[in-house]
């Protein structure tokens, strides 16, 4: 090490500390902010097109809109709110929760963000020129070859998408090795807290589901810049060959977003029931086994697309299979509060109120796991009330649960409990409201997506209602973002374990020091932080004495600006596709001048003192 | 005590706005449905197929709820009764696990999944992959960017928006798409099958029997695309139509007969109707020699057709002339171009289109 | 351009190295440096990446409209040359790596120039045959689905090899530059895994594209 490493000293505060940093803590806040920032916009969208369905023939939103807002809303909430915020806890806890002093690739980690950053943005320019992606979340082809949507918005979604799954991609491989290299001494696999290891099985899954949808883009993209033939086919291609592999990438990604939220809620659980986790080892060989399957059940989006009765029969038998890993985490969760001394913060309102939303929702997947019935739920309402049941009910309830929890140990500040409360209860009734009635919808044969509909069919009374519940949930966010500026300067001081929990991370001051452990821990337990204070009994241990510190042994990585000139080349790659209307030299020299970026600002990195 | 009056302030307003929203709702000129009898309801089929799946629906359903009972009663019970008490700061008792009721939770959900698939499965090969009757009406359904084409290749009849059926008849349709992925959906004689370019997606059931009287035309149960294909996709609407036999063969013997040329409006409308033949033809008139797929709706008998422009509008004078002023007005993004038509032009166009000798609605 | 931040398991901080540093070996929880470690992650996900391209390849490879078929343009003759030329490099990058650790910087550097020319051999025998298939057979990108996948799949691959020469040259020139302060044993390593793993999957590619058309 070099002598003078630690001692180089630079801004802690103000905005070129932010764009440099690559603090694990630092670079989680910034996905945090930015996936709650996407978070708004991707809900004014989801207001708008209720507002649109309030009434029969309603004339609110024109019906290219319409689809804009629907492809904008799917991709947002998925690619630019759950999944970042998820990220954002993996970076702040990860490091934290096993015990090490950062991740395994710390610019690596920064360079993550950046380019996140700019592919959520350059999705979000679509906004600006008007040219939403109208293509749906999941842009079926054909729809999205160039003689069907002529207009740059369909690139939009590619290269967002691109650009997205590159950082997440990177992110993955950087916690993959950090959670199976950098643990504590005596932090073994089975003594890692649960949430750990839904990060890890999460990162799995993006590794290896990522490449699919990347090829799948870079097909769409030659198909539509070049005019290839992949999904066109009166050139030979084939148009399902788009569905299967969208569907091979996307089943695994409805895993990457709800592991993370189990694993939170896991950790909320026991710690405001005050037990250990119910079977634990049972969680996590259930996580895995749902990772597993993941990949096993893609075509169950499919029942409907003529793949015959072999393959529904099959797909809908492994599909069944999932329901019982998920069925053992629901009644393990149960039993974990079952004699437990049940403390009733905001964090374990929304933790508890994932297990019945998210039981709920899983349920009704089941009944689509049946092909004969799916035929006739698929693509109605009923399906977008069983994936918000999961998806809203599910991981961003318990990510808000996940807010609320380490909120005071990111901060240093508790959150306003009362306005918590608040916000939870408008968020629950909101949110059944909306989207309770959108299974009588699906019932009553309404397709989704649809901007507008007759008068006679029946519809009117429940999309009334799920249009009012909408607006309940949107007061509610208002007040989450009220509590959140409210807390940070008027909160309540929470020192380092306001919620007596089990798990490291609340054994360091909050906000943690930016080298986050003196000395490294020695772990002995699975919930070693509750094992130091506690007795098996349950009487007090009196704290060790802190170990002695030598600040020399401290190492900070240096900040570096070339993870985000990295990234921005990236995204330099990325807009040239979006220039042949200016003119070849223009498109393929933005797109050159990205790729030499990418190389001149790797050489930087290279040669940079770390 | 002031947060108590914000809250109840905020619930009175939203409540209010509420009721706003309702007594609107209650002037308009429509009934107010919120049951499952409806147009599209998924559970009130009529054929054998969804009569199947309402069997594996009813198993399910049943299940399912059983189990979220078993969820939300306990849950319920367990938050109750481990509720943190006052001023109570020791730890409960750290209990790790349980096999033996970890085993349970594992296994009693395996076999209940077993009480759903066998269902399913019977009624997967009961229904999927059949083989085509021979005595079946074939019928080829080809999705357009918005409307639905039907194809009787044995009849000689192209339609657009209604498949007519004989009631009680095995049907045979292959269905496909002409331009992006749409899905056929009438859910009343079954589950949806998507229709992509390239594939033909076979479907065999059975239609149901006619309910009304022949009087009326025959029963009209919606359907709509299910697949988002584009602007107009909600648009894009189509109904099956079940006749007695009788009424049906009345229907195949009137559909192809050309229009009447005898009035003067009439025959100005035929001459108008020439602007048209590029893409729409109609049967036993020069339009439908013109070789090559037209990409407009065929337009024999349009007269017959109980709507207009996807199912969107009534086929009535007032509203074809609305169609004909701005098609883009009723069909956005559609590819019908706005002709410019004057209005005596429309007025002709509307006496030549829409007479029929078999008005089925 | 990874960068890597060790810790020590028995609570001592880590020491920090940057590419112009040689690196300490210090204990993980698997014992394979974050780097290495980093990397076989990686790989993983290529395989996934590749798989989804080879298969594509295959479903696509008969279903030419118009144009020509895949044994009507591949010239096997060529192909094994540039092949073996791969493989060759292979061998070349064990010896550098073995040089490296041996501490024998003229070696070292001789053996990384070697698998770099021999990188840079290849993706000429590319040229050489994506220019013969465009210009004598006109198959270009879009002239039918087969010539799309066939580029895509291969194109992708030599994407790959020039992100490795790329590597591999400036391996080269930072030990040039450096001298013999740099042996950076764990680095050179990363670059070989990734080297053979490119190497693999033009061996996967041979048989299924090249050898499969004669089966």
């Amino acid at each position: 090490m070099s002598a003078s490493a630690h001692s180089q000293s630079y801004s802690k505060t103000g905005l070129w500390s932010w764009i440099t940093t690559v603090d694990h803590k630092r670079i989680g806040i910034l996905y945090a902010c930015s996936a709650l920032a996407f978070m708004v916009i991707a809900g004014i969208d989801a207001l708008l097109m209720r507002s649109q369905l309030a009434l029969p023939d309603n004339g609110l939103i024109s019906a290219e809109t319409y689809n804009g807002l629907v492809t904008m809303h799917g991709t947002s909430m998925i690619f630019l709110f759950i999944m970042p915020l998820s990220a954002g806890f993996f970076n702040f806890f990860t490091p934290l929760m096993i015990g090490a002093p950062d991740v395994a690739f710390p610019r690596l980690n920064a360079l993550s963000f950046w380019i996140f950053l700019f592919g959520g943005l350059l999705l979000n320019f679509s906004y600006l020129i008007g040219q939403m992606p109208a293509v749906g979340w999941f842009a079926y082809a054909n729809l999205t070859l160039r003689q069907y949507s002529p207009t740059v918005s369909v690139d939009f979604w590619v290269w967002g998408i691109q650009i997205l799954g590159l950082a997440s991609l990177i992110a993955a491989i950087n916690f993959f090795t950090t959670i199976l290299n950098m643990r504590a001494p005596g932090m073994t696999l089975l003594k890692m807290p649960i949430f750990i290891w839904a990060t890890l099985v999460t990162q799995v899954l993006l590794i290896l589901a990522l490449p699919v949808i990347t090829v799948a883009c870079v097909m769409l993209s030659f198909d539509r810049a070049f005019g290839t033939g992949f999904f066109d086919p009166g050139a030979g291609g084939y148009v399902l060959m788009w569905e299967h592999l969208f569907w091979v990438f996307g089943h695994p990604e409805v895993y990457i977003l709800i592991l993370p939220g189990m694993g939170i809620v896991s950790e909320i659980l026991a710690t405001f029931s005050r037990k250990p986790l119910f079977g634990y080892s049972v969680m996590v060989y259930s996580t895995c086994a749902i990772g597993f399957l993941g990949f096993a059940v893609w075509a169950h989006h499919m029942f409907t697309v003529g793949m015959g009765p072999w393959a529904n029969a099959l797909f809908s038998a492994a599909t069944m299979l999932i329901a019982i890993p998920t069925g053992v985490k629901i009644f393990n969760w149960m039993s974990t509060l079952w004699g437990g001394k049940i403390r009733f913060t905001t964090a374990a309102l929304y933790a508890i109120s994932f297990i019945a939303m998210f039981t709920f929702g899983g349920l009704s997947g089941i009944m689509h796991s049946s092909p004969p019935i799916d035929t006739q739920h698929h693509d109605t309402y009923f399906v977008v009330a069983h994936f918000h049941y999961v998806l809203y009910g599910g991981a961003v309830m318990a990510l808000f649960g996940g807010i609320y929890y380490w909120f005071p140990k990111v901060t240093g500040r508790l959150m306003n409990e009362t306005l918590g409360k608040i916000q939870f209860w408008l968020y629950m009734v909101g949110f059944n409201l909306t989207f309770f009635p959108m299974h009588f919808l699906g019932v009553q044969g309404m397709p989704r997506r649809i901007y507008t509909y007759a008068p006679d069919r029946g519809w009117n009374l429940w999309n009334l209602i799920c249009t009012m519940g909408a607006y309940l949930t949107a007061i509610g966010a208002f007040l989450f973002a009220v509590n959140v500026f409210w807390s940070l300067f008027k909160g309540k001081i929470a020192g380092n374990d306001p919620w007596d929990a089990r798990t490291l991370e609340w054994s360091l001051p909050s906000p943690p020091l930016e080298h986050n452990f003196d000395v490294i821990p020695t772990v002995t337990h699975l919930d070693e932080w509750w094992h130091r204070k506690y007795n098996e009994d349950g009487t007090r241990k009196v704290l060790a004495p802190a170990p002695h510190f030598d600040p020399q042994t401290i190492h900070l990585p240096n900040p570096s600006y070339w993870p985000i000139v990295l990234a921005f080349g990236i995204l330099l790659i990325g807009t040239g596709f979006f220039l042949p209307s200016f003119g070849h030299v223009i498109s393929i020299g933005t797109s050159v001048t990205g790729a030499l970026v990418v190389l001149g600002s790797a050489f930087g990195w290279s040669y940079e003192k770390a | 005590m002031r947060r108590k009056t914000g809250i109840t302030l905020g619930a009175v307003a939203w409540l209010a706005s509420a009721a706003a929203w309702a007594k609107k709702f209650d002037e308009m000129p429509y009934k107010i449905d919120g049951g499952f009898d409806v147009p599209m309801s998924t559970i009130a089929g009529l054929t054998e197929w969804t009569r199947d799946i309402n069997y594996v629906y009813l198993i399910t359903t049943v299940i399912v709820a059983v189990i979220f009972l078993a969820v939300a009663l306990p849950l319920i019970y367990t938050l109750y009764k481990f509720r943190a008490k006052e001023g109570d700061d020791t730890p409960p008792k750290q209990l790790h696990g349980n096999v033996i009721l970890e085993f349970l939770w594992t296994v009693i959900p395996a076999v209940l999944l077993i009480f759903i698939a066998v269902p399913t499965w019977k009624i997967i090969f009961k229904h999927d992959g059949l083989p085509a009757r021979a005595d079946a009406i074939k019928v080829h359904v080809v999705g357009h960017q918005w409307w639905w084409e039907f194809q009787y290749p044995d009849l000689g009849i192209t339609t657009a928006y209604e498949l007519h059926l004989p009631e009680n008849t095995p049907v045979d349709l292959s269905i496909t798409s002409a331009d992006v992925y749409h899905a056929f959906w009438i859910p009343k004689f079954g589950g949806k099958t998507s229709a992509i370019q390239g594939n033909i997606n076979r479907l065999s059931l059975t239609s149901p029997l006619a309910r009304l009287p022949e009087v009326a035309g025959g029963d009209y149960y919606q359907g709509q695309c299910v697949e988002l294909c584009g602007t107009s996709h909600a648009l894009m609407r189509h109904v099956g139509v079940v006749h007695t036999k009788e009424g049906f063969e009345r229907w195949v013997k009137a559909h192809n007969q050309p229009p009447k040329v005898e009035t003067a409006s009439q025959r100005e409308g035929e001459q108008v109707f020439a602007r048209c033949i590029a893409c729409h033809a109609i049967e036993g008139t020069p339009s439908a020699s013109i070789p090559g797929d037209k990409i407009g709706p065929n337009l024999s008998s349009f007269g017959s057709r109980s709507h207009l422009a996807g199912g969107t509008r009534k086929n009535t004078e007032e509203n074809l002339a609305i169609w004909l002023r701005n098609p883009q007005g009723l069909k956005p993004g559609v590819l019908m171009p706005n002709l410019a038509l004057t209005e005596p032009e429309i007025a002709a166009l509307t006496a030549y289109l829409r007479q029929s000798t078999y008005k089925t609605y | 351009m990874l960068d890597s931040q060790h810790t020590g398991s028995a609570g001592t901080a880590g020491t920090i190295h940057g590419a112009g540093q040689e690196a300490h070996t210090h204990p993980t929880n698997t014992g394979v440096d974050n780097r290495k470690f980093a990397m076989w992650t990686l790989i993983a996900s290529e395989c996934f990446l590749f798989g989804t391209l080879i298969g594509n390849y295959l479903i696509h490879k008969n279903r030419g409209i118009s144009g020509p078929k895949p044994h009507e343009v591949y010239q096997i003759d060529i192909t094994t040359l540039s092949t073996f030329d791969l493989l060759m490099s292979s061998v070349a990058m064990v010896f550098a790596l073995y040089y490296c650790n041996a501490r024998r910087l003229r070696l070292f550097q001789f053996w990384t120039g070697v698998v770099a020319l021999g990188g840079l051999i290849f993706l000429g025998f590319q040229y050489i045959e994506f220019s013969h298939f465009v210009l004598k057979e006109d198959l270009g990108l879009t002239r039918n689905i087969f010539a799309s996948s066939f580029y895509l799949l291969t194109g992708c691959h030599g994407a790959h090899v020039t992100v490795g020469v790329i590597w591999m040259l400036s391996i080269l020139i930072t030990s040039l530059i450096k001298g013999d302060k740099w042996f950076n044993s764990t680095m050179v390593e990363v670059a070989g895994l990734y080297w053979h793993f490119v190497d693999v999957v033009w061996i996967i590619i041979f048989t299924v594209v090249y050898l499969f058309v004669y089966v």
